[in-house]
């Protein structure tokens, strides 16, 4: 027995440690920097309101567009008896695997002064400004709030449908009613979710902003351009009050009951004008994502759209010379280090709050959760002010560190939530027949989790390879990513590059997804 | 309190409460005899699991002491008290065939081949589930998985086995058949059983002695047709039996009439 308390109590010191000097230390270090005169100098900054405003201002439309586009195509596939449902919902959740620059490149291509729709539908105006930021925001935090919905829509009760619908209750009434109360804590979550999402990114307003400059392309120019840290802390700061808003709100509002029980799901019902309508509108989704991607393909390989069609691998040749080859490389190493080490982490998380409980637990859940709300830029920063006098710094084991922690909780998550469905007793039935804990890991909970494990690791892999956020600071003295390539092509707006690094992106990331559901498959049959 | 011969367990003033309820169990002594089949009956909340937890070694008691053939177990870890527990989840590990279930913490003891092979086969016929050895436990039905359980835990030759509300889960038919063979198998292998349930007529059905919790106490412990004559208390007059009594009433009106007799 002594022994088993001495190891726990080892790993979770380590664990705590971990937290301690990988996120709690190197924020507070970065808060640390700011001093009123600095403080006061980056908010009297001609720049400085504005970007506040245009960060509100984009954030807020866009996030409002994004909840209702998305929870509008939950509602067709889970709702409404539409055909194709799983061509559509893999196609919606496709915007995932590419970097949120890519789809203002993809803006661009489509709707730029020579894009695609510009010159086929003589389309007037600029894509530059206000409209361009929300535009990519929303494509590219479409498919979170998607998945958001549809997993809550799914897991709904039917029976409460039934009963309403027995005792006479119209359908507006029964969705005001009973979906919409039941969904309240998910809109809330969803609209902090892809409103923390849309302003701490960088790449779209950077790409297609134009004159209208974010909270954070200001923090990239002046923090990670510049090399202003103690500006960039200020801004950071403002970029970590959407994160506390939202973690606050989140603590106020306690989960509702783990696994409730579903007695029986809401089956799909409509007329034909509610499927054809569904049907529609799931293909103009479907088409809004396949469009960038195809156009992607199509400059590529052209010399210039559109004044030169003829086809050339001059583009993909000059991305190779510029190393895109060895970035990949490099990023490849990052995602595969981040996926291995952020998948060990999270799972021994999980373990220790989901199936060894006690005051520790708690504290370490909090932390994992929270991590969440720390926006890349600002982890990104933190550490180079952090770390920067340490070994480890302009390494590659930085960088990993980096993304296992800015991608944490969600994996974190879908592990706690599933040790917490595996049998309680496992351990205890261990305990008692002479079968250590360990031992009921490794050949008991492991086993049955494994397919969670994949998906932890995916989702580390492909984030790893996409971001751009806290890289931008971290990667200048290391090997640099693929996926920073973009920023740098931005800059000189050569959309044909960016698009053949996008294209390059999008596949090891659906390779990769294209292998797990196959290694999935083949488990179930 | 003097050891008898026949003393398996002797539970000395055993206490235990948490944060939010700090009397769970409140000095709590009695003694169980060897080969006994003993039910701990109660409502949910009256303390009886986790009475079990701490008999088991699963959960430390705030006081008190445990002794197990005159040998003080109270600081024992659980896998060292000679004793098996069989969970209401009935808890096997998905991932395992029913043999391997049974196999698996004997092939962690290092015990030879031939003799995991031996006693694995032993249970899984005692148990009546020698031809489904290499199923796995979702392809079972409830009252198959339970017995899987029983077989696992037997298998390590506990001369305790502890139960924690086994049947809760299964429909009336197999729990029917589940009694008799768990008497059937109590008579071969001679271990002395605790039984935690809620239900008074499995009790009364299956238990040489029977204690009544309520509250963290013991209201009674006796044998079925001592507590049916004399009740302790109010309290075992109405949880117990008039329970019982409305159950017969209600069935007896049935047969009155001729409800079974189609």
């Amino acid at each position: 027995m002594k022994r088993r308390t001495w190891t726990r109590a080892v790993i979770q010191v380590c664990v705590a440690l971990f937290f301690l000097f990988c996120v709690i230390l190197p924020i507070l270090r970065m808060l640390a920097r700011i001093t009123p005169e600095g403080f006061r100098t980056m908010v009297s900054s001609p720049q400085f309101l504005p970007a506040v405003r245009h960060s509100v201002t984009t954030g807020l439309t866009a996030t409002v567009l994004t909840l209702v586009l998305a929870f509008a195509a939950a509602w067709c596939l889970e709702r409404v008896p539409i055909r194709g449902k799983a061509v559509f919902s893999t196609l919606f959740v496709l915007p995932m695997l590419i970097p949120s620059i890519s789809h203002a490149f993809g803006l661009v291509t489509l709707f730029g002064a020579n894009g695609f729709l510009t010159n086929l539908l003589g389309l007037r105006g600029s894509i530059y400004g206000f409209w361009g930021i929300v535009a990519g925001s929303v494509m590219y935090s479409f498919p979170v709030a998607f998945l958001m919905f549809a997993g809550i829509l799914q897991y709904e009760d039917g029976t409460q449908y039934q009963a309403a619908t027995v005792l006479g209750i119209p359908k507006l009434r029964q969705f005001t009613g009973i979906t919409l109360p039941y969904m309240k804590k998910t809109l809330l979550s969803a609209f902090f979710a892809v409103f923390t999402m849309i302003v701490t990114d960088y790449g779209v307003p950077l790409t297609v902003g134009g004159k209208v400059r974010t909270l954070s392309t200001l923090m990239y120019t002046e923090a990670a351009a510049k090399t202003n840290y103690d500006g960039g802390s200020v801004i950071g700061a403002f970029l970590l009050l959407p994160a506390i808003v939202a973690f606050v709100i989140d603590l106020l509002n306690p989960e509702r009951g783990q696994g409730a029980y579903v007695s029986d799901p809401v089956s799909p019902s409509g007329g034909a004008f509610a499927k054809v309508a569904a049907y529609a509108y799931s293909v103009c989704v479907g088409l809004a994502v396949l469009l960038p991607v195809g156009a992607f393909g199509l400059i590529m390989f052209e010399r210039k759209y559109p004044v030169d069609p003829s086809f050339t691998m001059e583009h993909i040749r000059t991305s190779l010379n510029r190393g895109a080859g060895t970035y990949l490389l490099h990023s490849l190493l990052y995602a595969l280090l981040a996926g291995v080490f952020g998948t060990l982490l999270a799972f021994v998380c999980a373990y220790l709050t989901a199936r060894a409980k006690g005051a520790f637990s708690k504290g370490i859940h909090l932390i994992s959760i929270t991590s969440m709300s720390i926006p890349g830029l600002v982890l990104g920063l933190s550490y180079v002010i952090f770390f920067h006098s340490s070994p480890i710094y302009g390494t590659v084991l930085l960088i990993a560190l980096a993304n296992s922690m800015h991608f944490f909780a969600s994996p974190y998550l879908m592990m706690y939530q599933t040790l917490g469905k595996v049998n309680p007793d496992l351990e205890d039935v261990g305990l008692t027949l002479g079968v250590g804990r360990l031992h009921v890991v490794k050949d008991v909970i492991l086993p049955k989790v494994r397919f969670t494990m994949l998906e932890m690791f995916t989702y580390f892999f492909v984030n790893s390879m996409m971001t751009i956020s806290a890289v931008s600071f971290l990667a200048p003295p290391s090997p640099k990513p693929v996926a920073l390539m973009l920023s740098q092509f931005s800059d000189q707006l050569l959309t044909e590059q960016a698009a053949f690094v996008s294209l390059l992106i999008l596949g090891v990331n659906l390779a990769l997804k294209v292998v797990g559901n196959l290694l999935r498959r083949r488990a179930r049959a | 309190m003097d050891v008898q011969l026949n003393d398996k367990l002797v539970i000395e003033s055993i206490s235990k409460g948490y944060k939010g309820n700090p009397a769970v169990l409140k000095d709590i002594s009695f003694t169980v005899r060897d080969g006994e089949f003993l039910s701990l009956l109660g409502p949910s909340g009256c303390g009886k699991t986790t009475l079990l937890r701490i008999l088991i070694g699963l959960l430390p008691a705030d006081s008190g002491k445990i002794s197990k053939d005159g040998r003080d177990i109270t600081a024992l870890p659980p896998d060292k008290r000679g004793m098996g527990i069989v969970f209401q989840n009935y808890a096997l590990f998905e991932n395992m065939t029913v043999r391997q279930n049974v196999e698996y913490a004997l092939k962690l003891h290092k015990l030879p081949k031939a003799e995991v092979r031996e006693r694995s086969e032993h249970m899984l016929e005692a148990v009546g589930l020698a031809d489904q050895s290499r199923k796995y436990p979702r392809a079972l039905s409830g009252g198959q998985q339970q017995r899987v359980a029983i077989a696992r835990t037997l298998a390590l030759n506990p001369d305790v086995v502890l139960f924690d509300e086994p049947m809760s889960a299964l429909d009336v038919a197999t729990r029917l058949s589940m009694r008799t063979e768990l008497k059937q198998l109590q008579a071969k292998f001679g271990t002395t059983m605790l039984y935690v349930t809620h239900d008074q007529e499995e009790a009364f059905a299956l238990s040489d002695r029977i204690m009544i919790l309520d509250r963290g106490e013991i209201s009674q412990l006796d044998t079925p047709e001592r507590i049916a004559s004399e009740p302790a208390n109010e309290y075992v007059r109405s949880f117990v039996l008039d329970n019982l009594q409305a159950k017969v009433d209600s069935l007896a009106r049935f047969i009155r009439r001729g409800g079974g007799a189609s």
